[in-house]
């Protein structure tokens, strides 16, 4: 068995983890000796590409060129950057993806391409530090990722060519890395501030079942707030132009103030103006803490709600775990004494806590589970659908254990109408301008019937990355149609291709690789579709038939078994070509029942409830 | 009880994976949300024993156990913690579980509430309204206090009420109709409760 890791790919910093001989979670070394190997990739002008503390050196002199915080771009679309995000780069929305453009335009990336160098990176110090390659990967996500970043975030370990066995919500697995450390019971509430994102988890560990209660949070609040804070007077009072280099250099200095002042009572950094001239600055800690307290405080609506959604009052909690290297400021401590009514506990490190939690449950994972162990996470955000009106009905409720599904019935809101548009909405907001679109499609081929009669059936379904699959069933015909949600930004598979041969020439090692993994999924994906098709349609199939391309599948197990990807490959072309005519007799099958019945010209509407109340 | 799909061993209804081979087994067709923990249908549920089981049941179903195992198995786990965790959701809130049980048994509670009209109830329920909506005006929070806890005494009685109900040996047509319009006055309270001291349902 390959041994399994955790990375926790973060804002400001990105580490990977695994568990060692003895059953103890460790952080591995990864850049320049450090466990912290920093979120910057930095493309250079001739064609390299440069990942971690070397990359963020580079981000004074090339800042454009020099990407920081990408996670801030995950999972987002044209027009859904916020004004404050676009800081200094420069974007490249002429597709339906996010890009950046570097190097003068003459190169562009997606936020997906950024973080796989990241995670590709990481995969490579845990290959030298174990000394073999790494086996299946958990990747944490805060706990308030919408879909739309969680699929970009699988899509990216995709790219780097990991086994994404599971994402996990980042303040669980700080839970496990500490739960199991010190065999508690209790409510535990884990409160989580990066670089760039802010999760609120009260989770309840009984028995060795972790169990999530409620989770919020807001996924643009973190460190990176004050010291932009900081900057923006920085720059103010030195009357400088805030061009990309200078807003660099503020940041820079402001973050190394910050960081002095978790210690000191006041500290002295250098802030570096464009032409290099150095002018001192220096801020005493009661400066920062008032220009800083009003980005602290919008961690308590979060808090509040969360333990309202639990049922609880701050007092109900046993412990507080604090996460992210912004928790080191002690505002932030008095701050959470204060909501919680007591002290946090600190005795794990918060920069690497996420990390060895992700190890531990990537080990589980990697081993079919461990007895004294269980995660149950939740979803953070609802799930609906689009109605009339532009209200959404919502379907999963948020803070629903994961895996879960849900059905709804809808009925039609025309005479005559024979498609229905199903616009896929994530968020708490009532309307779906408000909240995040994540698919649309139409459900075609419902029977022309007077308006509210038809009965259409939307199942969502969530698994346990917590990502969501879509079918529409018309209930009178049966005709029914099932999506993987692919957000609206995310990335088509043609673009993932394409991708993946552009990142070969950097990326030599990884290629035999990724492919053994894609083809095995392949494998596994045809086996798993035949396997149904046999259940549902085996009757199509004489029991020589069916043998043949049984057969052939186990060929294709054994193959799956190696590492040979051509031969996996082979098998699956195999398998392919003895099931063709069963597929051509499915679908005669199944497009002769879709048929039936259609002859008034199909028009889409939207959805609405059958009458109620 | 079809044999189990990997070792055509014998496989009993209540059996979470086979006996001989340990291979995960599909949900029995049919089955109601209570067999999900092994219970037979019925109103009275013991909530401790409710999450007893679905902590077990996670245990031996959570796709977590899976993530080498089969495609096949991967399948099954997934639709079983789906279905366990949906049947949790439903049945540990007495009002949610009310509902189900009454759809079971054939009485569509939404329908059956919207044929009831009860003048003397809503008149109240009106007047009730107008209280709070003066009560919050106001920033009154003893009176709100008050309606709240109103409400409140109000959802434990209807429980009791449906509880007996469905006690009875064989609740027939009409004692179900019954309950569906007790659990429509119940969304009423739930609202008066949600409104005067604000607090997210727990279901």
């Amino acid at each position: 068995m390959r041994r399994a890791i955790g990375i926790d790919l973060g804002t400001t910093n990105s580490l990977v983890a695994y568990v060692d001989d003895n059953n103890r979670p460790q952080v591995v070394p990864t850049d320049e000796g450090r466990p912290l190997l920093p979120s910057a990739v930095h493309y250079a002008m001739e064609g390299g590409v440069e990942v971690g503390a070397s990359a963020r050196r580079r981000a004074p002199e090339r800042p454009v060129d020099t990407i920081l915080s990408v996670k801030r771009f995950m999972g987002r679309g044209p027009g859904d950057i916020r004004p404050e995000d676009r800081g200094i780069y420069h974007f490249d929305e002429t597709g339906s993806t996010v890009k950046l453009a570097v190097n003068h335009g003459k190169r562009s990336v997606s936020a997906v391409e950024v973080s796989a160098e990241i995670l590709r990176a990481l995969k490579r110090r845990a290959r030298e530090h174990l000394g073999e390659a790494p086996g299946g990967c958990v990747i944490t996500v805060p706990a308030y990722f919408d879909d739309a970043q969680r699929q970009a975030t699988k899509d990216a370990g995709r790219l780097a060519g990991l086994e994404v066995l599971r994402l996990v919500n980042e303040p669980t697995a700080a839970a496990l890395a500490y739960g199991l450390d010190r065999r508690s019971q209790g409510i535990f509430a884990v409160y989580d501030l990066g670089g760039g994102t802010f999760d609120i988890s009260l989770l309840r560990l009984e028995g060795g079942v972790f169990e999530v209660l409620s989770t919020g949070g807001d996924t643009h609040l973190g460190g990176d707030d004050f010291d932009r804070v900081l900057a923006d007077e920085l720059v103010a009072v030195h009357g400088l132009d805030p061009t990309p280099a200078a807003l660099r250099g503020a940041v820079a200095a402001a973050q190394r103030v910050r960081e002095a002042l978790t210690e000191q009572e006041s500290a002295e950094a250098e802030l570096e103006l464009p032409g290099g001239r150095r002018v001192p600055i220096r801020f005493t800690r009661a400066e920062l803490e008032a220009r800083i307290l009003p980005v602290v405080e919008r961690t308590t609506g979060p808090c509040r709600q969360a333990l309202r959604d639990a049922g609880l009052d701050g007092r109900g909690v046993d412990g507080v775990v604090l996460v992210g290297g912004a928790t080191r400021t002690p505002l932030v401590r008095r701050h959470v004494r204060e909501i919680f009514g007591q002290e946090p506990l600190t005795d794990l490190d918060p920069d690497t806590v996420v990390a060895l939690g992700a190890a531990v449950q990537a080990d589980a994972l990697e081993r079919g589970g461990r007895e004294d162990m269980l995660l149950l996470d939740v979803i953070p955000l609802s799930l609906g659908v689009e109605m009339m009106g532009g209200v959404v009905e919502k379907i999963v409720l948020r803070n629903s254990t994961i895996p879960a599904s849900a059905t709804q019935q809808f009925t039609t809101y025309a005479d005559g109408q024979t498609g229905m548009v199903v616009h896929v909405v994530q968020g708490e907001r009532e309307l779906a301008r408000d909240g995040r679109s994540l698919a649309r499609f139409t459900l075609k081929g419902i029977p022309p019937l007077p308006a509210g009669i038809a009965r259409v059936e939307i199942t969502y379904a969530v698994d346990a990355d917590g990502i969501l699959s879509v079918s529409a069933k018309e209930l009178t015909t049966g005709i029914e149609q099932r999506i993987q949600v692919k957000p609206t930004y995310g990335l088509s598979e043609e673009e993932v291709e394409r991708m993946l041969v552009e990142s070969i020439e950097h990326a030599g090692e990884d290629v035999a690789e990724r492919f053994l993994v894609e083809w095995r999924i392949e494998g596994e994906r045809i086996i798993s579709s035949l396997e149904s098709a046999f259940a549902l349609d085996g009757e199509l199939l004489s029991a020589v038939e069916r043998a043949a391309i049984e057969k052939r599948i186990e060929g294709l197990r054994e193959a799956m078994k190696t590492m040979d990807y051509l031969a996996v490959k082979a098998w699956i072309e195999s398998v392919d070509g003895a099931s063709k005519e069963f597929a051509e007799r499915r679908m005669n099958k199944h497009i002769g029942r879709a048929m039936a019945g259609h002859s008034v010209d199909e028009f889409a509407g939207q959805a609405r409830p059958p009458q109620e109340d | 009880m079809p044999p189990c799909w990997k070792c055509q061993a014998a496989v009993a209804p209540e059996d979470l994976s086979c006996p001989s081979c340990r291979a995960l087994q599909p949900e029995v067709p049919g089955a109601d949300l209570f067999a999900a923990f092994g219970l037979a249908r019925g109103y009275d549920v013991d909530p401790e024993d409710l999450e007893r089981r679905y902590r077990e049941r996670s245990r031996l179903l959570h796709p977590d156990r899976f993530a080498r195992a089969t495609p096949r198995e991967r399948r099954l786990s997934l639709e079983r913690t789906t279905r366990l965790n949906d049947a949790f959701r439903t049945l540990r809130e007495p009002r949610p579980r009310a509902v189900y049980l009454l759809k079971l048994l054939g009485c569509d509670p939404v329908a059956e509430a919207r044929t009831s009209h009860d003048p003397e109830f809503l008149e109240e329920q009106l007047e009730i309204r107008e209280e709070l909506a003066l009560a919050r005006a106001g920033g009154d929070s003893a009176a709100l206090e008050r309606i709240a806890a109103r409400a409140r005494g109000r959802l434990l009685a209807l429980e009791a009420e449906v509880a007996r109900l469905f006690a009875e040996a064989d609740p027939g047509q009409d004692s179900l109709i019954d309950i569906a319009r007790l659990l429509a006055r119940a969304r009423y309270h739930e609202n008066v409760v949600a409104e005067a001291a604000p607090r997210p349902a727990t279901t």
